[in-house]
């Protein structure tokens, strides 16, 4: 009668709601780029089949602990650390966004823990951001 | 019995909040073992999805609290399917009294109207775009076809218990067996429905008025 399997992919839905996690903002950000889980996944150059975990990893603390952390995070998932930093940062950014309605720039919460140490981390903006996008933002 | 060593371990590591990955290799480590121990305590009638969900809770319910354990007194496997049975329990009692009748319809997960009329109103921002995301959506929390169904079935105001009854296929059982199951799994799914659709409506409605690019 029920066909249903256990999976971490359930509970990393669930942890969608908790906001120390990565489930939440991820999830944000796959749905207002239209992205799937291929697609995410290729993005961060990482299997598909990791992305439950990634999930289920706390964000990463700001600077000066960022880099560590995310460090951690792409060894673990084993994907690409500059991309999964980008994607983690523009995924909070977004999250952000939807909380505030739009009253803060993307480029300025993606820089709010900038650190010269960490300067190709923190400085590249998300990729989901344009120039459009911006303008749009500060309507 | 106390924490095990690798529990012990696990547990310092979230208290500290310095490791992004201490939680999901936790996760790894304990979620199988946790869902067969409760589904073993809970008995084989027990739903699994339920079971899962109540394990899953009672994890993220340790990562956000992890210092209402104490690694001295309790092994951490034994905590979290305490934990689990006890919200597991209280999900069963509930529809129980769904079985009763002891539930009132104005209990919020029976007011479907109310929720379809919120999925209705988006369409008024970009029809198709907002139907298609509604049931990538519902996929995503439903992966069981059988669920599946009976959403299709809420979502198309069906009040009847015949068609639910159709897709549970379950058997030989009396009528008002089959009735009481039905009602049960119309429940079951509509209070998953729920809370997933309100977090994405809310999202939708954020998007809608702040001008965002998904709808």
């Amino acid at each position: 009668m029920n066909h249903y399997q256990p999976s971490l992919n359930r509970l990393a839905l669930l942890a969608r709601e908790r906001p120390l996690l990565l489930a939440g903002p991820l999830h944000l950000y796959q749905e207002q780029e239209g992205l799937g889980d291929e697609q995410l996944a290729a993005m961060l150059g990482c299997e598909p089949e990791s992305l439950s975990r990634l999930a289920l990893c706390e964000r990463p603390r700001p600077a000066p602990h960022f880099r560590q952390d995310v460090e951690r995070i792409a060894a673990y998932i084993h994907a690409d650390m500059l991309q999964l930093a980008m994607v983690i940062r523009a995924a909070e950014s977004r999250e952000t966004l939807s909380h505030r309605q739009g009253t803060t720039r993307p480029t300025l919460l993606a820089a709010r823990d900038h650190d010269e140490s960490e300067s190709k981390l923190e400085e590249p903006q998300a990729p989901d951001t344009t120039d459009d996008e911006q303008e749009d933002d500060t309507r | 019995m106390q924490a095990t060593l690798q529990e012990y371990q696990f547990h310092q590591r979230l208290c500290a909040r310095d490791d992004p990955i201490a939680f999901a290799e936790l996760a790894e480590w304990l979620y199988s073992g946790l869902l067969q121990d409760v589904r073993t305590r809970a008995g084989y009638r027990a739903d699994p999805m339920l079971v899962e969900e109540a394990v899953g809770q009672a994890l993220l319910d340790y990562h956000e609290q992890p210092d209402r354990y104490d690694p001295a007194r309790l092994s951490l496997q034994k905590y979290l399917v305490m934990s689990a049975y006890r919200d597991l329990q209280n999900a069963s009692a509930k529809e129980q009294r769904v079985q009763a009748h002891q539930v009132s319809l104005f209990d919020p997960a029976f007011q479907f109207d109310e929720l379809i009329e919120d999925i209705e109103g988006l369409k008024s921002i970009d029809e198709q775009l907002a139907v298609d995301e509604l049931w990538a959506v519902i996929d995503e929390t439903f992966p069981d076809p059988v669920d599946r169904g009976i959403v299709e079935l809420i979502v198309n105001h069906e009040h009847a218990s015949e068609p639910y009854i159709r897709l549970l296929q379950p058997g030989d059982l009396p009528r008002d067996e089959q009735v009481r199951l039905a009602k049960l799994a119309q429940y079951r799914v509509a209070r998953r429905l729920r809370r997933h659709l309100a977090q994405w409506l809310a999202r939708a409605h954020t998007r809608a008025h702040t001008g965002g690019d998904a709808l």
